[in-house]
């Protein structure tokens, strides 16, 4: 009785947490509307064909994720963009090596692909990073004018408490929300463990949350 | 913070769309080159700046012209 309980709690936490996460990403990212899998795979399989229209279609649905996980896990938004850029490129280019697998689906391959380029541009200057509080803070200017006050201040947070987890920590709950990828997913790209992932996102999510609430509010009081 | 608030705050990581038109242009302005043929890189030379891109052709097509005969007189020396 209270294991189907809790089932039923987590499947109706999971479905809350994806319709919220669709329901947020259409609001801040354009017109863009998620697709399901099977149409995904139809784009694959047209991109693959020669169709542009397919092709572009793609980068659309994949773009933000892509952004939003790079951004989790790089230490300023040009950073940010420039491996979203290669990533998308190299996606694009790459589509004839996509082998569909059961269980996980198509934006898992991106998000490796993400991971991967990430990887290789951060680890060249990772001597440069001792102490999370000297990261390196580059601001865009342009980027401070087009978000409203609340949310540069939630960003800032989200940044900053960030920066003081380690890069597996990053990498897991970037991937889960920034894209939205469940821990069997997050799992096959990094690779891991799934329970482990599930260990370490319950673990990471606990401490980050207590952080960004911690800096939201210093002095302890509600917001 | 619960895994929605989590969830919201996440959303402020969006690119602007500043960004997004910065990232894409690049995607595109690559995958173009990337298409695109040695003739059809020539054909829009020749659309930007016509009189310098005819400028450039002839003084390559020239260059070819006199090198060729040139580079086979010089090895047949050798």
């Amino acid at each position: 009785m209270i294991a189907t309980t809790s089932i039923r709690f987590a499947l109706l936490d999971e479905w809350t947490v994806s319709s919220l996460f669709r329901a947020l990403f259409s609001r801040f990212g354009g017109d863009t509307t998620s697709l399901e899998e099977d149409a995904i795979l139809r784009l694959v399989d047209a991109a693959r064909a020669g169709d542009r229209a397919a092709g572009q279609c793609l980068y659309r649905q994949h773009v933000d994720r892509v952004f939003r996980v790079v951004r989790g896990i790089s230490c300023s938004d040009a950073d940010a963009e420039e491996v979203t850029q290669d990533t998308m490129l190299t996606v694009l280019t790459s589509l004839h090596r996509y082998e569909a697998r059961t269980g996980t689906r198509f934006v898992a391959w991106v998000m490796t692909i993400a991971v991967n380029t990430a990887r290789r541009r951060f680890r060249r200057r990772r001597p440069e990073l001792t102490d999370p509080n000297d990261l390196p803070r580059i601001p865009d200017e342009t980027a401070d004018l087009e978000r409203d006050a609340d949310s540069e201040k939630k960003r800032e947070a989200l940044l900053r408490a960030l920066a003081e987890l380690d890069e597996r920590e990053q990498e897991i709950v970037s991937l889960r929300y920034g894209s939205e990828l469940d821990a069997t997913e997050i799992a096959r790209v990094l690779p891991l463990q799934p329970a482990n992932v599930r260990k370490i996102l319950e673990r990471t999510r606990v401490r980050l949350g207590a952080r960004i609430e911690a800096l939201l509010n210093p002095n302890g009081g509600m917001s | 913070m619960n895994e929605i608030e989590l969830a919201v705050t996440w959303a402020t990581l969006e690119p602007t769309p500043r960004q997004r038109q910065r990232i894409e242009a690049r995607v595109r302005r690559w995958l173009d080159a990337r298409d695109s043929s040695l003739a059809a890189e020539w054909l829009g030379l020749l659309k930007v700046n016509p009189i310098a891109g005819l400028g450039f052709a002839a003084v390559a097509a020239s260059l070819m012209l006199i090198a060729t005969p040139l580079s086979w007189l010089a090895f047949s020396l050798v």
